[in-house]
């Protein structure tokens, strides 16, 4: 695993949670076309990844999962958040929030530092 | 916390099995429906929708693969992979398993087991909190340092000093504590009463010795006392116990492993000094019989109360001239002593390292060997994609396996080191030695020394065998490798340093063991052959005052003189090469004899014996007469003097008739001069020895020698008895002249034992080495010998050439060890006695000893190599 892979898995965590957050309850495939529509088609995720990146909240019990029913009758995994989650989403969404500040800061036209 | 849950999710995710899987896949088979479903109302065909959904995902395999790899710890799998492979590896050459674990533990053994004696005499020995602040005291006078201070002096220094949070004082004893009917010897330590409070240890059951309780006669017993006299018996606290026929009482138990000051010879009870001495004995300035440690002050430094004590010192040589006058103090702190004390341990702990190193040179030497015959598999693996690092990796573990096998036996054999201890202690009739255990410290050591070995013995070869060409190796070009087989190898010099090292431990143990051969033969000045028995006897501490005594011990010797299977029996004050061997020194002087300036008197040994002495130990007069039963305390008083006094104060004539002086009080006429005899060890030089008769010079004990004609533990019950029939209050121990001897020779013999082993060791190792190299070279070779052998080559000559290659490396290496040996012999000048330390005849033996070990090494793989059949190893490969 590389360090990108490392970065692109973080923020993949936080747009899980934050999907979850918005949906309730959802199942991987829901999961990451919701991701794909948000991001307004702009990325191009491989959906196999969200399943590593929700094992690896689950383990960290951020998440947990059940078997259920879908709209059509489907049974499929839905995956949900703990309370746990909700306090990791509040903590990177600031993170991420502060860590925008400072690189739109360096990234900021020259001339005004 | 929550990465924490993660790891150990998945460190148990290794061991879930199946199910997981399977439940991912149905996670994996609704995701894939879902997206074909989406698919399809998006108005694809089924085949089309089914495509997309597979392109999206990115694979349902990959998807998988990521999956498990989340799932569980990837590196701890393929390290279980690679554990399974290496077991497999081992079990598949018993041999080569076997021989390697072995060496490999005879190091980690060692070095676990040394490092235990290391701990407990360095690192735990130290029983104080805080010991940085503990000094020792010391007395210097003109006749040198002494540990000894009187207690007068104490009580003064502790009282005007301001340098120390408190000072403590400790006198080593002996006791016979009444325990089940029976006596039993002890080590008491008569202590002030705040020497565990300066300690800083409190008693694991019970309470510490209090200032309040004043002069009565309380004890607490150390925990192992308390385990072997009374069962562990938690109730002992409180009760009475007899100590040499008074009660005291037990107020406490010492802490678990806490065994007074004294390294190697354990405190077995405290009693406290007031209540042990009178006050007359206490203020007695010129009794110097304790050892003295304080706490220094915070903040005080160890030249600060130097000066302070010199101030001291001064006060009480002005104040008390008649004892004090030439006495200064002076501090050594505990942890300067410490330091000295680490010089032999860190030589020991040297060695072992030393020869740990040699058995992982030994089983680097055999992984390389095998890495030769692995070629071909790590070229298949590399060709067939396996990483560099990956194999480097799979052939550490295999290392590290064999390293935790080792340890594991290693531990074992430490153990087994570490209980032979009391059968290497020096005779004696208390319980020596150091509290040897494998504790966590131990654990973390071996563990540490297991993993230095693996890096040390298998990083080399997993490394060379990673840079395996591929192309080369599958061809098996054997250009490579006979390149490798002209030059001198660093497995050769390895094996070249092994046996140079050899070659030193054998010629020093040899050295040893020639010289302990000389003492045995040497001229003791008495006859160390004779069934002798000795009986230490001490009617003083059963109340008898002089005469009483003088009266017993006769009558003791009458008794059992007249016993049959008793040849000869005798008194005596002190018994020759024994703890007390030496005795106290009598300044005498001779009239009409000058001596050196400032000095009246001359300090000279002595003994006290009675008619029968020489007699029964056969100590031969030279001149003169034995005393007799007329030479009573009424008599003139006479004595028997050593052929060395005689030469030394009357050159050229006799010394019978003469008359010595001691301190102008008392004169005696010299009737007789004796043998030399040995005094406190076998290696001192003869000097000035008196022995006066004992009816004329009497004392509250004395040892009854006996000699018998048949030694069995019966007649001593016997002789025993009949000494208890006359009181059997009076204290007995008893001796042989076995007993002495072993005491004796105890330390020659531990050097030359241990130097046995050592280089007994060293030489297997040694041998081991040259038989991996002379067998690795043979196999490599096996091509080439077959070709020689197709070509007319017959086996004697193969035979030769292998051997050759064996013994020039044994011959290279006694040679190089040759020279380090004359070195170390010189630097062991002190421990050798009787035979020269260029002595050829050891050092020829030990050469030729080597060459028959390199012959022997070498024989088995020339065997092979000349049974080799040239048709079948040119078919190979």
């Amino acid at each position: 695993m590389g360090g990108k892979s490392d970065v692109w898995q973080g923020t993949l965590a936080l747009m899980v949670l934050r999907t979850l957050k918005t949906m309730g309850a959802q199942h991987g495939y829901g999961i990451a076309r919701r991701i794909e529509q948000t991001s307004g088609e702009a990325l191009e995720l491989n959906y196999g990844t969200i399943y590593p990146a929700l094992l690896k909240l689950e383990q960290e019990g951020f998440i947990r999962s059940r078997w259920g029913t879908s709209d059509n009758n489907r049974r499929a995994k839905y995956y949900e958040l703990t309370r746990a989650g909700e306090r990791q989403l509040r903590k990177s969404a600031e993170e991420w929030r502060k860590t925008q500040e400072i690189v739109a800061r360096f990234l900021a036209p020259a001339g005004e530092s | 916390m929550n990465k924490l849950r993660g790891f150990w999710i998945r460190f148990l995710g290794f061991f879930a099995g199946r199910r997981v899987e399977e439940e991912f896949n149905a996670e994996l088979a609704a995701h894939l429906a879902l997206a074909i479903e989406d698919g399809e109302h998006a108005g694809l065909t089924p085949e089309e929708a089914r495509r997309r959904a597979l392109v999206q995902l990115g694979g349902a395999e990959q998807t998988r693969q990521a999956h498990r790899e989340q799932r569980t710890l990837p590196w701890f799998e393929t390290f279980c992979q690679d554990v399974r492979f290496g077991l497999r590896t081992m079990a598949n050459s018993p041999g080569f398993t076997a021989v390697a674990v072995l060496t490999l533990a005879v190091g980690i053994g060692a070095n676990s087991a040394v490092f235990s004696v290391a701990e407990a005499a360095l690192l735990r020995s130290w029983p104080a909190r805080d010991p940085g602040r503990i000094v020792r005291l010391v007395s210097r006078t003109p006749q040198g340092e002494s540990v000894n201070l009187s207690y007068a002096d104490y009580r003064d220094l502790a009282a005007q000093s301001h340098s120390f949070d408190e000072v403590l004082v400790c006198d080593r004893r002996g006791k016979d504590l009444n325990v089940d009917g029976g006596t039993l010897a002890v080590l008491d330590d008569v202590v002030s009463r705040n020497y565990f409070s300066v300690l800083g240890r409190e008693p694991r059951v019970g309470r510490n010795f209090s200032a309040a309780a004043n002069g009565s006669p309380e004890v607490i017993v150390s925990e192992t006392l308390w385990r072997r006299a009374f069962h562990a018996d938690p109730s002992l606290v409180g009760r009475q116990v007899v100590l040499t026929r008074r009660a005291y009482t037990v107020i406490g138990i010492a802490p678990p492993g806490f065994r007074g000051l004294q390294r190697g010879i354990p405190t077995d009870l405290w009693l406290p000094v007031d209540a042990e001495s009178s006050p007359a004995e206490l203020a007695d300035r010129k009794f110097r019989g304790f050892e003295m440690l304080g706490r220094l002050r915070n903040g005080v430094t160890l030249e600060q109360a130097q000066v302070e004590l010199a101030t001291i010192a001064a006060r009480l040589a002005a104040s008390y001239p008649e004892a004090d006058k030439a006495q200064t103090i002076g501090l050594i702190s505990e942890r300067a002593r410490l330091r000295e004390a680490m010089v032999p341990t860190l030589l020991l702990m040297a060695t072992v390292g030393l020869v740990l190193l040699i058995c992982c040179a030994n089983v680097a030497g055999m992984l390389l060997a095998r890495a030769e015959k692995r070629r071909k598999e790590m070229a298949m693996r590399l060709a067939l994609g396996a990483g560099r690092l990956r194999l480097v990796r799979q052939l550490l573990t295999e290392s590290l396996l064999l390293a935790f096998a080792a340890s594991a036996l290693g531990l074992l054999l430490a153990f087994g080191i570490l209980r032979l201890q009391p059968a290497l202690m020096p005779p004696a009739q208390f319980e020596l030695g150091l509290d040897l255990r494998l504790d966590p410290a131990a654990l973390a050591f071996t563990t540490a020394v297991s993993l230095f070995a693996v890096l040390v013995f298998g990083l080399v070869p997993a490394i060379q065998s990673a840079r395996t060409g591929v192309l080369p190796a599958l061809k098996a070009d054997e250009q490579t490798g006979r390149r490798l087989l002209r030059r001198f190898t660093l497995r050769d010099a390895l094996v070249v340093a092994e046996i140079a090292l050899s070659t030193v431990l054998l010629t020093v143990t040899g050295l040893l063991l020639r010289s302990l051969m000389a003492s045995q033969r040497m001229n003791l000045g008495f006859d160390s052959h004779r069934r002798l028995y000795f009986f230490d006897l001490a009617p003083g501490i059963a109340g008898y005052d002089l005469t009483r005594s003088a009266q017993f011990l006769r009558e003791a010797e009458t008794r059992i003189a007249a016993t049959p299977g008793v040849v000869h029996a005798a008194i005596a004050r002190r018994v020759l090469l024994s703890d007390s061997g030496g005795g106290s020194n009598l300044r005498v002087s001779i009239p009409g004899l000058e001596l050196p300036q400032e000095q009246q008197s001359v300090p000279i040994k002595l003994n006290a014996v009675d008619e029968g002495y020489f007699a029964t130990v056969g100590t031969r007069i030279l001149e003169g007469r034995a005393f007799n039963g007329a030479d009573t305390a009424a008599s003139t008083r006479v004595a028997a003097i050593s052929e060395t006094m005689a030469r030394r104060y009357w050159p050229g004539q006799s010394a019978i008739g003469h008359e010595i002086e001691a301190a102008g009080k008392d004169s005696w006429q010299i009737v007789a001069v004796v043998e030399d005899a040995k005094i406190n060890n076998i290696h001192e030089g003869p000097e000035p020895y008196i022995y006066f008769p004992f009816a004329q010079s009497p004392t509250v004990w004395g040892t009854l020698i006996v000699e018998t004609t048949g030694g069995s533990a019966a007649m001593t019950a016997r002789l025993r008895q009949e000494i208890q029939a006359l009181d059997p209050n009076v204290p007995i121990e008893v001796r042989n002249m076995d007993y002495l001897m072993e005491q004796a020779f105890w330390s020659e013999r531990m050097s030359a034992g241990f130097a046995s082993v050592v280089s007994a060791l060293g030489l297997l190792l040694g041998a081991i080495g040259l038989y991996v190299v002379v067998a690795a070279v043979v196999s490599r070779r096996s091509r080439e010998i077959g070709i020689r052998m197709a070509l007319g080559a017959a086996r004697r000559d193969v035979l030769r050439m292998v051997l050759f290659r064996g013994l020039r490396l044994g011959v290279v290496g006694a040679l190089i060890g040759i020279l380090p040996s004359l070195a170390v012999a010189r630097q062991m000048a002190s421990m050798i006695y009787g035979v020269s330390r260029y002595d050829p005849l050891t050092y020829a033996g030990s050469a030729l000893f080597i060459a028959v070990v390199a012959l022997a090494a070498t024989w088995l793989p020339a065997r092979r190599a000349a049974s080799l059949d040239p048709m079948e190893s040119l078919r190979a490969e």
